[in-house]
C-alpha cells in the first residue's frame, strides 16, 4: 500500500486517536469510557498504522512480542492492586476500605485504585487487540505466499 | 490472612498462573508444564481447605471490595459448592500431571506455553462459575470458559479441530447469548443480580410480570442446555470432544459441560420459586429430554467406530443421567446427579486419558485396532475398563453408586419409568464398552504395536484416577453424607419437593 493520501492523513491522525484514547482511560472514573474503551481507542490508532504503512514497517514501534508481554502484565497489575486491598486488610480488590485515598472528586488523580485499574485495563485491552490483529494479519500473509 | 480470603484467591491463583505462564514460560519451555503443575496443584491444596472449612463452620460468603451485595459481588460456598470445585480442581489437576509428558509430543512445541496458559484460565473461570452468588460474574465466567474451551480444542490447528471448534464457539456463544437475555429479563424484573436478592424479589416480580419470568427461565435453561450439550442441543460435543488433543477432550467430558449444571442447580434450587417452576412445564421437558439423550447418546455410541467419538457421544447419555436427577425435583436423585457429576468427570477422564495413551501407542483410533493392547500396556487397558465397567454400573465402582441414588430418587419422586430407563441404558453402555474391554485382554493384536515405557506421571495420574473410583463406589456414604445435610435445606425450604 503506497497511497500518500492514506499515509500523510495516518501520521496526522494517530497522535490524536492516541491521546484521546489516554483521555477515555484517565477520565474513566469521572466520566463515560475507561480501560477498555480507551484500550480499543488506542490499539485502533495502532492497527491504523499497520494498515497503511504494512506489518513489516520499521518504525512500528509496538512489536508483537513486546505486546505480548505488557499484555500480561496488565492482567497481572489489575490482579496485584485488587491483592493490594487484602496486604492492607481488607478484601479483594478493596479501595476506600483498605485505605486508598479518594481524592476529590472530579479531578483525574481521584476515586483512589479506580485509576489504576482502569490504567491496567486499558494497557491489556490495547495490547490484547493489537496482538490479535498483528497475528491474523500474519497468518493470511503466510498463506499468501 | 488466607482463611479470610481463601475464596477470591482459589480464584486468582490458576489465573495469574495463566499470565505468569505467558510472561515467563516463552522463553524457558520447561517452565510451563511444571509451573501449571504446581498451580493446579496448589489449587486443589486450597479448594480441599475451603472443603474443610465449608464442613466445619458451614457456609461462607466474600464480598469483593468488600462491597455487601445487591451493590457488590459475592463470592459463596456451600457443601454442594465446595464438592463440585473439589471435583474440578482434583480432576484437572490428575490430567496436568497425567500430560506432563504426554503433551509435548501431542501437540505443537511453540503452542505447549499456551496450552498451558488458556487450561488455567479454563480451571480459573470453572471454579469462578462454582463460586459466584452473582449472576452477571457468572456470566462472566461463563464465557471466559467458552472461549478457553474452545481454544483448547483447536490448539493443534488442524483442520477436523478447527471445524469443531468453530461449530463449538458457535454454539456455545449462542448459549451464553441466551443466558445472557435470561438474565438481563431478570434484572429488569427485580433490579438485582445476587442470586439470594433474586430469590427474595422474584414472587413479587412473578406476579407482576409473569411472562417476563417464565421467558428468563425458558431462555436460562436452554442456553444452559446447549453449553451442557442436553440431547437435542448435544451436536457440537461430540466433534469437539473427540477430536481435541487427549488432555483437552478429558477435561472438557469431564468438568467443562458440568459446570454449567452448576449454574442449573443454582438457579433451579436457589432462585426460582417452587410454586412458579410447578407452574412451568420444565420437569416435563427436562426429564424428556434428559431420557432421550440417555437413549440416543447411547445408541449413537454404539455406532461409533472410533473410540473418542465413541466417547464424546457417551458424555451425551451421562449428561442425561445428571439433567434426569436434577429434573426428577427429589432429594436422593438430586444427590444422585451431583454425585454422577463427581463419578462421571472422573470416569470420564479416566477413560479420555486412558484411550489416548491407547491411541498414542496403537497410532489407530478405531476400536478394533485396539484389541491386544491390554497385554502389552495393562495400566491403561486396566484404567479403560475400570471406568467402562464404572460406567454400566457395575457395583462396587462409583459410576454404580451415582445410578443407585438416581434409581431411589425416581422411586422416592414415584417416576418408576425412569428406573427403567437407568436400568435399559446400563444394557446400552455394556453394549459399547464391553467390547473393547474383552477385545483389549483377549483378543490378539490387530495391528502392530509399538513398546513404550508409559511415562511415570501419566502412570500415577491413571493408578489415582482407579483407586478413587473404586473408592468412592465402596465409600459413597463420605460424599453422600456431606451433601444430603443441604439437600434436604433446599427440599424442606420448597416443603418436600415438587
Amino acid at each position: 500500500m503506497s497511497d500518500i493520501i492514506v499515509r500523510v492523513v495516518t501520521r496526522l491522525m494517530i497522535p490524536y486517536l492516541q491521546l484521546y484514547g489516554l483521555y477515555i482511560i484517565l477520565y474513566g472514573h469521572n466520566s463515560p469510557g475507561g480501560g477498555f474503551a480507551g484500550g480499543t481507542v488506542i490499539a485502533s490508532s495502532l492497527i491504523l498504522y499497520v494498515l497503511a504503512f504494512g506489518i513489516d514497517d520499521e518504525d512500528l514501534r509496538l512489536s508483537p512480542s513486546v505486546a505480548r508481554i505488557i499484555e500480561s502484565c496488565g492482567a497481572l497489575a489489575y490482579v496485584g492492586i485488587g491483592l493490594g486491598g487484602i496486604l492492607l486488610g481488607a478484601n479483594f480488590l478493596s479501595n476506600k476500605a483498605a485505605g486508598f485515598p479518594l481524592g476529590i472528586p472530579g479531578r483525574v488523580f481521584s476515586g483512589g485504585t479506580i485509576v489504576l485499574l482502569t490504567v491496567s485495563i486499558g494497557l491489556k485491552v490495547a495490547s490484547t487487540m493489537i496482538t490479535l490483529f498483528v497475528n491474523i494479519a500474519e497468518k493470511e500473509g503466510e498463506e499468501e505466499s | 490472612m488466607i482463611t479470610a480470603h481463601i475464596m477470591p484467591l482459589t480464584i486468582l491463583l490458576p489465573l495469574v498462573g495463566a499470565y505468569l505462564i505467558l510472561l515467563v514460560g516463552s522463553k524457558y519451555r520447561l517452565f510451563a508444564r511444571n509451573a501449571a503443575l504446581a498451580i493446579t496443584g496448589a489449587t486443589f491444596a486450597m479448594v480441599c481447605y475451603i472443603t474443610y472449612l465449608v464442613s466445619s463452620h458451614g457456609k461462607m460468603s466474600y464480598y469483593l471490595g468488600g462491597w455487601a451485595p445487591p451493590l457488590g459481588i459475592e463470592l459463596r460456598a456451600d457443601p454442594i459448592t465446595a464438592f463440585l470445585l473439589l471435583t474440578f480442581a482434583s480432576v484437572s489437576f490428575f490430567v496436568v500431571l497425567f500430560a506432563y509428558d504426554i503433551l509435548p509430543g501431542e501437540i505443537k512445541g511453540k503452542v505447549v506455553t499456551r496450552y498451558y496458559a488458556l487450561y488455567l484460565v479454563l480451571l480459573g473461570s470453572l471454579l469462578g462459575i462454582v463460586l459466584s452468588n452473582d449472576f452477571f460474574n457468572i456470566y462472566v465466567f461463563l464465557e471466559i470458559s467458552s472461549i478457553a474451551a474452545a481454544a483448547l480444542v483447536a490448539v493443534n490447528g488442524d483442520k477436523l479441530a478447527m471445524e469443531a471448534s468453530i461449530k463449538y464457539l458457535v454454539m456455545s456463544t449462542l448459549g451464553s447469548g441466551t443466558v445472557l437475555m435470561g438474565i438481563a429479563g431478570l434484572y429488569m424484573v427485580t433490579g438485582y443480580l445476587n442470586l439470594d436478592f433474586l430469590a427474595g424479589a422474584l414472587p413479587q416480580a412473578y406476579a407482576n410480570y409473569p411472562l417476563t419470568v417464565s421467558m428468563t427461565l425458558g431462555m436460562l435453561t436452554v442456553g444452559i442446555a446447549v453449553k451442557a450439550a442436553l440431547f437435542p442441543l448435544h451436536v457440537w460435543l461430540p466433534d469437539a470432544h473427540g477430536s481435541a488433543p487427549t488432555s483437552s477432550s478429558a477435561i472438557l467430558s469431564g468438568l467443562v459441560v458440568k459446570v454449567y449444571i452448576a449454574v442449573l442447580l443454582k438457579l433451579l434450587y436457589r432462585v426460582f420459586p417452587l410454586d412458579f417452576l410447578a407452574a412451568m412445564p420444565l420437569q416435563g421437558s427436562l426429564l424428556v429430554m434428559a431420557t432421550l439423550g440417555i437413549f440416543i447418546g447411547s445408541i449413537m455410541a454404539i455406532r461409533q467406530r472410533d473410540i473418542k467419538k465413541m466417547l464424546a457421544y457417551s458424555t451425551v447419555a451421562q449428561i442425561g443421567y445428571v439433567f434426569l436427577g436434577i429434573g426428577l425435583f427429589s432429594e436422593k436423585a438430586m444427590v444422585g446427579a451431583i454425585y454422577h457429576v463427581f463419578s462421571h468427570a472422573v470416569m470420564k477422564s479416566m477413560l479420555f486419558l486412558s484411550a489416548g495413551l491407547l491411541i498414542k501407542y496403537s497410532g489407530k483410533r478405531t476400536i478394533e485396532d485396539l484389541s491386544g493392547l491390554g497385554r502389552i500396556y495393562p495400566i491403561p487397558m486396566v484404567a479403560f475398563s475400570v471406568g467402562a465397567l464404572s460406567m454400566v454400573g457395575i457395583p462396587p465402582l462409583a459410576g454404580f453408586m451415582s445410578k443407585w441414588y438416581l434409581g431411589w430418587g425416581a422411586l422416592e419422586a414415584n417416576q418408576l419409568p425412569f428406573l427403567l430407563v437407568l436400568l435399559v441404558s446400563s444394557l446400552l453402555n455394556g453394549f459399547y464398552y464391553l467390547p473393547i474391554v474383552i477385545g483389549g485382554f483377549f483378543k490378539p493384536a490387530a495391528v502392530a504395536i509399538k513398546e513404550e515405557k508409559i511415562p511415570l506421571g501419566a502412570q500415577i495420574s491413571l493408578l489415582v484416577l482407579i483407586a478413587a473410583t473404586f473408592f468412592f463406589g465402596l465409600f459413597s456414604n463420605i460424599p453422600v453424607n456431606f451433601l444430603t445435610p443441604t439437600v434436604q435445606g433446599i427440599f424442606n425450604a420448597f416443603g418436600g419437593g415438587i
